[in-house]
């Protein structure tokens, strides 16, 4: 019993679409797919003529099938952008090393000019020397606030406009339903915005071509069009928490194949109540990072990691800022507080 | 009585690694008095190639949400899912979303 | 994708229960009996102070409720609801100086036509609520879930109250009544007579309800294809039906029971559902999207635990009733699966619960201009919030717009230039344009007017979530009549406003 395709009404159908409920073809959904991230380029105005826009490439799914749709888009379209790929090498083997030599395949493949940049080099710790002094539990939360000033760091030596990124709409969904689990009320209001402007000195505008982009059709897309990815899980384990919310997020799915979608449109329409206090934005005073507090984050784990004080960073410590601006010594027992044995 | 019908299974976006890291595999369910469909096919892979942890492939009687199945090549939801009729020769292809971005 | 700029720890953390202290954490000398959250034990007495403490600490905190109002409580018969209703008993007998001060009524919804109960069963769980509330003494109303059929258009009117009451305006209310309450005793035993005069109104009602809406509610109900809209339709009639019992019996304010357990799980599954604009309404302590009948939920610091206890040890009466979702599996609605998700949840992190509600508190209702309360046309027609698909081009339903405009046929062979220069911009109301078109007419004919006086399309006429439940009916006609007839005569003045616009679009072009 084949099912015919919607759009054409002429070949087989391929796939079932989560969103809509229609079949295509395989020719059909390749043109309504690209079609989407178009229109979703177009109305949200996320580039402008003559911009060079940093693509965040993991060697993933997302993000491959991004740098492929981005440049067939910037020529079919003629968008005039200069499109390169920035990969971040946080030092984790038989991981990141595999991973990146995807990138570096798609690098040849796609013709787009490749930076990586390493936690190495611009923190002198790799991931795997973190997890050596801080253990499993909370590695993610260093690798996490890295990466993203890694990905800056890489775009601001290539001069880059803009950075994109592969998250797609299970990925915003699933922040929108974190945000509701962990009470955080800031981070829900901006965790649907398609792109974040210029915070500040120190961060690039960010943006999400794929925000409306279900997860099953990236891969159906990969897969078809035999996109070259990498699919291994971190050998870092992911954050079991936020693996709740994915799991009840594809159960959501299952019951009902719109569930993605109406998470995100609940996210952008929902409205905060005036007076709840949101941070305000300010710059580090070390490096001249956007932060709400005196210190990034990124350069509080950093001196935590270097005074041999992992939890430094984990959790509130804003009080002992001044302390770690001034260099100041800690403490006794600040410092038993801040070791790792308990973790 | 149907015949023995021969597939080929095919994982990837990280569900081989439930099956010993290997992709491909060419199997042949043996003849049984109905057809065969893809519900048994399912507790077939559970009974006797799923190698660990069977939760992270097979939920209930269905795939675990979040693991895409492609029958000769198109979404199974078009094809009647676990209702599905397997042929000889059939193609069934199992890909995660589970995990790398 | 493991994007973690976030911190995972503190309240996240699995919390090692404490060992079970002896003594009750409040008066240091009654045995424990009972944790309510992590760690505080409470004894048998200090528990019963501190439960009937937050219900009165409850209405006084948020001062809607005015002596002397008419107050109807909808009690389902769960252990909420029958706990609220003993809460209100117990607030009115005390000569406390904190005596609630209000007049209340009861109503049951007998939804036992939609889910599967037989005659007698109905009629059992009926008699069993009737003697609990006999008991209470306040008078009630029995309604069945088959009256929706013949409930008046006029349902769906949010009806403008009087200015929001600003803090000074309640006080003088109080003031007045006590003035009032100490020169005639009567007002202040008001109960006894109303009680009778329902009892009076009960009995000459027909407790039956004639044939044919039964027939209509079971059409009604075969043609909605999931669960989940479902209980989404069965939530939406339930509310109409309190909220005509209340115009016709005078009442209002409508206390509902929804505990804090409930309301994290309806918050969540609000989301799943895309009702993200409404949230705050659909949580929140009162809800004033009726307008002159003010729905609020002063249970909602309880948790189910509290709940339970305080039933079980101070012996108040619920009545268990099978629902839709009795006996299914857990993936039968988004609902169903959303409280199993956070049941569970909350068993590992036992603050899941309350960090959940705590987000509820921090939410405002969308933002409905004055103008708009008495505009019909900017509100939903089933849930009757703000319509919230005027969106920005930028966003999740113009994704869905385009996504369904691109998956059909015929339009492949457009060009891919002129097709990005068709841009979707619509507004919702355009007659089938803006509800996507696939599903309500038929393939590529635009409906004509002919058609929709028919059957009218009912997308531009609905919030974002109310048009998800509807595009899981296979039959939209079988909906009551007073619905159908109410979106008549707002897709007349739609499409009136939009002749309207369109004839002042074309003078002004002609002016170039």
């Amino acid at each position: 019993m084949p099912v015919q395709c919607s759009s054409c009404t002429k070949k087989r159908a391929v796939l079932k679409r989560p969103k809509t409920g229609h079949s295509l073809c395989k020719d059909c959904f390749f043109w309504a797919f690209e079609e989407e991230v178009h229109q979703t380029i177009v109305s949200a105005r996320l580039f402008n003529r003559g911009e060079t826009v940093g693509i965040g490439a993991s060697g993933g799914k997302d993000s491959t099938v991004l740098a492929h749709v981005l440049k067939v888009l910037n020529e079919r379209y003629d968008y005039g952008l200069k499109l390169l790929l920035l990969s971040v090498d946080e030092g984790i083997t038989g991981y990141r090393d595999d991973s990146l030599e995807t990138v570096k395949r798609n690098q040849q493949q796609y013709e787009l000019p490749l930076k990586i940049v390493s936690y190495e080099e611009l923190y002198g710790w790799t991931m795997d020397a973190i997890v050596k002094q801080v253990g499993l539990k909370n590695n993610c939360t260093f690798c996490g606030v890295f990466r993203r000033q890694a990905l800056d760091r890489g775009a601001m030596m290539l001069k880059v406009d803009k950075i994109c990124t592969g998250h797609n709409a299970d990925d915003v969904a699933e922040t929108v339903l974190m945000n509701v689990l962990r009470g955080d009320i800031a981070r829900l209001r901006r965790c649907t915005a398609i792109s974040t402007a210029s915070e500040g000195e120190g961060a690039i505008p960010r943006c999400k071509p794929l925000k409306y982009t279900y997860e099953k059709e990236i891969v159906l897309y990969a897969y078809f069009k035999k996109l070259d990815y990498f699919s291994t899980e971190c050998i870092y384990s992911p954050n079991a928490y936020r693996g709740h919310a994915r799991t009840f997020l594809k159960d959501l799915e299952s019951v009902r194949p719109s569930a993605i979608v109406d998470v995100i449109h609940s996210g952008e329409t929902l409205s905060v109540k005036e007076g709840v206090k949101m941070p305000v934005q300010g710059t580090c005073s070390r490096c001249g990072y956007i932060s709400s507090q005196a210190l990034c984050k990124s350069c509080v784990l950093l001196e935590g990691l270097n005074r041999g004080l992992p939890r430094l960073g984990i959790g509130k410590h804003h009080r002992l800022h001044g302390k770690i601006l001034a260099q100041q010594p800690l403490t006794q027992q600040e410092e038993r507080k801040l070791k790792a044995i308990d973790f | 009585m149907a015949a023995p019908i021969a597939l080929h299974l095919e994982f990837g976006g990280g569900a081989e690694l439930l099956f010993d890291g290997v992709k491909n595999h060419h199997v042949t369910l043996p003849s049984q008095s109905e057809p065969w469909d893809m519900r048994q096919l399912l507790a077939w892979i559970r009974g006797n190639m799923l190698k660990e942890r069977p939760e992270l492939f097979v939920q209930g009687e269905s795939v675990r949400p979040g693991i895409l199945v492609l029958i000769n090549d198109a979404d199974w939801e078009l094809m009647g899912e676990l209702e599905y009729q397997l042929q000889d020769q059939d193609n069934i292809i199992f890909i995660s979303t589970l995990h790398g971005g | 994708m493991c994007q973690v700029d976030e911190e995972y720890n503190g309240h996240l953390e699995k919390i090692s229960l404490p060992t079970l202290s002896k003594k009750c954490v409040k008066c240091k000398d009654g045995t424990a009996v009972l944790i309510i959250r992590v760690g505080d034990a409470f004894c048998r007495d200090c528990f019963k102070e501190y439960f009937i403490h937050k219900f009165r600490a409850m209405l006084g905190k948020n001062r809607v409720i005015f002596p002397g109002e008419k107050v109807l409580l909808a009690v389902s018969g769960g252990p909420a609801s029958s706990s609220m209703l003993s809460q209100v008993q117990e607030g009115l007998s005390r000569d406390a100086p904190k005596k609630l001060r209000f007049v209340p009524g009861i109503v049951f919804v007998d939804e036992g036509g939609a889910c599967g109960l037989s005659v007698e069963e109905r009629q059992r769980a009926i008699a069993q609520l009737e003697s609990i509330f006999r008991e209470k003494g306040f008078p009630y109303h029995v309604v069945h879930l088959e009256q929706v059929f013949s409930l008046p258009g006029s349902v769906l009117e949010a009806v403008s109250s009087a200015p929001e009451q600003p803090g000074s305006s309640y006080k003088a209310a109080v003031d007045q009544f006590i003035q009032n309450s100490r020169g005639e005793h009567g007002l202040m035993e008001p109960s006894v007579e109303d009680a009778e005069s329902g009892f009076a109104q009960l009995s000459t009602q027909d407790p039956t309800y004639p044939t044919e809406h039964r027939l209509a509610l079971e059409r009604l109900l075969a043609s909605v294809r999931t669960l989940t809209a479902k209980e989404d339709l069965l939530q939406t009639l339930r509310q109409h039906l309190i909220l005509h019992t209340a115009r016709v019996h005078g009442y209002t304010k409508v206390m509902m029971g929804d505990s804090c357990s409930r309301l994290a799980v309806k918050l969540l599954s609000s989301i799943s559902l895309g009702r993200g604009a409404s949230l705050a309404t659909d949580t929140g302590f009162s809800d004033t999207r009726y307008g002159d009948v003010v729905i609020v939920r002063p249970m909602r610091d309880y948790s189910s635990k509290e709940i339970a206890f305080y039933n079980r040890m101070f012996n108040v009466p619920s009545v268990f009733i099978p629902g839709l979702d009795t006996k299914t599996p857990e993936k039968a609605s988004i609902q169903r699966l959303t409280e199993s998700f956070v049941t569970k949840l909350q068993a590992d992190f036992p603050s899941t619960v309350s960090t959940i509600y705590r987000t509820s508190e921090k939410l405002h209702s969308a933002r409905t201009p004055q103008s708009a309360i008495t505009d019909l046309t900017s509100k939903c027609l089933l849930c009757m919030c703000a319509i919230d698909t005027n969106t920005e081009e930028a966003s999740a339903f113009n994704a869905i717009l385009v996504s369904e405009r691109l998956s059909q046929s015929g339009l492949r062979e457009t060009a891919p230039h002129t097709q990005a220069q068709a841009l979707p911009t619509e507004s919702p109301g355009q007659c089938c344009s803006s509800g996507g078109q696939g599903q309500g007419c038929g393939s590529g004919d635009c409906c004509s007017s002919a058609q929709s006086s028919v059957t009218p399309d009912l997308k531009g006429l609905l919030c974002y979530s109310c048009r998800l439940t509807i595009k899981d009916m296979t039959a939209v006609e079988t909906l009551p009549q007073y619905i159908m007839t109410e979106a008549e005569k707002r897709q007349r003045r739609l499409r009136m406003k939009m002749e309207i616009s369109e004839f002042l679009l074309d003078d002004e072009e002609s002016g170039e």
